[in-house]
């Protein structure tokens, strides 16, 4: 057993106690811990957006850098930035609180335009070319079970969000076979949640007994 | 009756002893159950085992510290397998709270691997605001998004950069990702436009969510969760890259007697529920 010796990991190691400690009932000492947490991840996000974003990409070439290391043009590109990120901050007084609409009218076309056409190639025309059943899937017998069973399951679910004519005979099989492939995808995600949560606790128990306490190699 | 509504009424906090017993105990003495690797892992592996010398990898740090016990272990173990197979390595990452741990895993494994120096066999590039101008802008230029690395090194003076200047000088790009920005963004535009290779290290939670790019091809390979991490860590020291401590397979244990616990609850739950529901209470 060798305790750890660094100041840090004692603090890592009170901290993780003190949040555990909410499964007993909620406390102080947990509303102590989860506030930190949630400071210092806010306080580290902005340092770290401004030393490593802002300020290179902003600050620095608009304001410190000299006309011979960055031209008159570049600099008033670069106010464009400046005035739309201004912008966002003007939500914040009533009176000028509409301003934001620029910025976010400029993210979000830029955003749809980049995105709309990458979506539907990666998600759309390729998760529907993965469904076909195409002659490939003839070569072994279990990628062709497996591919049949991809190709049911999207249909069928499909069908159960069809919402235009009431479920009844074909439809209803259909929508029904849907539903047993959607509680088998709920399932899996659930069987993954659990598997997720108790990761968790072993790694934070994982640090408690090997790094703080030491009584793991 | 009188047992199921018993068990029906069992303290929440019983149960959270139960299962921290179940973690610990085998932490402190392992059960020895051992990992075995399945053919999504095994797709990642080979697919990075398979590149010569050389080739640079990208590994695309997209997680926080609250996602380390699942992640950091597939990092870990990228990293140590990159190095012993002698390629070079570039860092980057689309989240802000994560920027540091990809710095950890620098320090940490490249002094493992002698010969191998930070700027000539690996480059950590930090963090940037954007996500898809960020992969894109690295699409065209990776100096253009990033002129200086982490630690403020301009790109120009480092020797691996000379060589990297844009995502199609690199081999394979692994997004290990906790949500979203991650894996999806890299797909969407490193792979589908510029051809980039990725494959994913995911937490549990979104593993069903990236198991359909698996079956297009979109991805090269998948890591799910702690389990993929262990399956990763144990091909790597199976081909002998690594002796290092396995923080994922040494988990494993605790991982499985876990969930067996956990089989074990819903199922005396569910037939506590209809007992009870049958006899009316």
């Amino acid at each position: 057993m060798h305790i750890a010796t660094d100041v840090l990991t004692w603090v890592a190691a009170i901290l993780t106690l003190g949040i555990f400690s909410f499964l007993w009932k909620d406390n102080p000492f947990y509303k102590f811990c989860e506030h930190l947490f949630v400071g210092v991840a806010a306080g580290y996000t902005i340092c770290v957006t401004w030393y490593n974003s802002v300020r290179p990409d902003l600050f620095e070439p608009l304001f410190l850098k000299p006309l011979s290391a960055v031209s008159v043009g570049q600099k008033l590109l670069l106010v464009i930035p400046l005035i739309f990120g201004i912008c966002y901050f003007c939500r914040f007084i009533p009176r000028v609180s509409w301003l934001i609409r620029f910025p976010m009218a400029f993210v979000l076309g830029w955003a749809s335009g980049v995105a709309i056409p990458a979506v539907f190639q990666a998600n759309i025309m390729k998760q529907m070319q993965g469904t076909f059943l195409t002659p490939g899937i003839f070569a072994r017998w279990d990628v062709f079970l497996w591919a049949l069973i991809s190709f049911v399951g999207v249909i069928c679910s499909v069908f159960y969000f069809f919402f235009s004519r009431e479920h009844k005979g074909a439809l209803k099989l259909a929508s029904e076979t849907g539903i047993v492939f959607l509680m088998v995808g709920f399932g899996a995600s659930f069987g993954y949640t659990v598997m997720a949560r108790m990761s968790l606790l072993i790694g934070r128990l994982q640090f408690l007994l090997r790094d703080w306490l030491g009584v793991i190699k | 009756m009188k047992l199921f509504q018993f068990l029906l009424k069992i303290d929440r906090r019983i149960i959270y002893v139960i299962m921290a017993a179940l973690v610990i105990v085998p932490l402190l003495w392992p059960l020895g159950l051992g990992v075995t690797s399945g053919p999504r892992a095994r797709a990642l592996f080979d697919a990075i085992d398979a590149l010569p010398a050389g080739k640079t990898i990208l590994i695309s740090v997209d997680f926080d510290p609250s996602s380390m016990p699942e992640l950091y272990p597939m990092l870990t173990a990228l990293m140590r397998h990159a190095f012993a197979k002698d390629l070079r390595v570039i860092l980057c990452g689309l989240w802000v709270t994560g920027a540091g741990l990809a710095d950890q895993a620098v320090q940490t494994i490249t002094p493992e691997y002698e010969g191998k120096a930070y700027g000539k066999d690996v480059v950590y590039l930090g963090w940037k605001a954007g996500v898809d101008a960020v992969i894109l802008g690295m699409g065209e230029n990776i100096k253009s998004v990033f002129p200086v690395d982490y630690h403020g090194t301009p790109l120009d003076s480092l020797p691996l950069m000379k060589e990297v200047v844009r995502l199609r000088d690199i081999a394979v790009g692994v997004s290990i990702s906790a949500g979203m920005p991650g894996y999806a963004d890299w797909l969407l535009y490193a792979q589908s436009r510029y051809g980039l290779k990725v494959g994913a290290g995911v937490t549990a939670v979104s593993a069903a969510d990236a198991y359909p790019y698996l079956q297009t091809g979109q991805l090269t390979g998948l890591l799910a969760g702690m389990k993929g991490g262990a399956e990763y860590e144990v091909m790597v020291q199976k081909k002998g890259y690594s002796k290092a401590y396995m923080p994922a397979v040494a988990a494993m244990d605790s991982q499985s007697l876990a969930h067996l616990v956990i089989m074990i609850l819903v199922i005396i739950g569910n037939i506590a529920y209809f007992a009870m529901r049958r006899k009316g209470a």
